[in-house]
């Protein structure tokens, strides 16, 4: 049942990535150039619609939310430096 | 409906319409799923079947990222067919060699080219994500969803590389 739920999750993640033009180089990379602010716009209303629906969820009771991942400053930072670097470069 | 099908057919949305989708699939993980939308553990968890033949008792692909079909595996197949219907839908599905007009008006037009920095870019993408404990989705727009702290330092560091990194291999392009 899990997988069925992860499946029909995933088309529709991968559905809303293809629709916001994320699937193309121009549009990572010229986020980074910041002429274009699509990828921002896109991320930032996905959390703030989730955060809108899952935090009053949780505090009428309904859901608990899974572990998030963990802190550590370090390798946060290190691996967001390391990882922008491998998005401007293939634009994915 | 008429109006549906119309903006189902049309190539690109407003980034606000597709994160609202986004967000809305961001709440049914939470609250179906119980996880989170993370994709980069998918590569570590089919990686780990090769691991484990090279060294048997390794401990990151025995406890960490053991070979397993998870979560993660099968949502990433479904955002493989997710892109694809996207694509079909709006008649702009084909075969491509992941060329790009802006990429050759910067950097000429060999594919190779863009082949071989696609292929090293992977590698640092997912060894990053493997540092940091997740990627874009798994760990800044999941995490971020959730406030987890880990995801603000993960976007600073993403945005400031990568702003540098542009910077640098667009030049006087920029």
């Amino acid at each position: 049942m899990t997988y069925v739920i992860a499946l029909v999750l995933g088309v529709a993640f991968g559905f809303s990535l293809n629709k916001a033009g994320l699937t193309k180089y121009h549009k990572v990379v010229n986020q980074f150039r910041l002429t274009d602010m699509a990828v921002l716009k896109f991320m930032m209303t996905a959390l703030v619609v989730t955060m809108l629906g899952v935090y009053p969820m949780r505090a009428l009771g309904w859901i608990t939310f899974p572990t998030v991942p963990a802190t550590y400053i370090v390798g946060n930072l290190a691996g967001g430096l390391l990882f922008g670097v491998g998005m401007a470069l293939t634009g994915t | 409906m008429n109006w549906i099908m119309k903006q189902i057919r049309k190539e690109e949305w407003s980034p606000y319409a597709a994160g609202v989708l986004l967000g809305i699939v961001g709440i049914l993980t939470v609250a179906l799923a119980h996880a989170l939308l993370s994709e980069s553990g998918a590569f570590e968890n089919l990686a780990a079947y090769i691991g484990k033949v090279i060294s048997p008792s390794n401990m990151y692909f025995n406890y960490v990222m053991p070979a397993q079909i998870t979560f993660p595996v099968v949502l990433m197949v479904g955002v493989f067919f997710g892109g694809m219907l996207g694509a079909l839908s709006s008649g702009t599905f084909k075969f491509r060699t992941m060329d790009s007009e802006q990429w050759k008006k910067a950097f000429g037009k060999q594919t190779w080219k863009r082949w071989l920095l696609l292929f090293l870019g992977g590698i640092i993408v997912e060894f990053a994500a493997g540092i940091a404990g997740g990627c874009t989705s798994g760990l800044a727009i999941s995490g971020g969803m959730l406030l987890a702290p880990a995801a603000f330092l993960f976007i600073a560091g993403m945005f400031a590389s990568g702003i540098i990194t542009a910077l640098v291999i667009y030049g006087k392009k920029y």
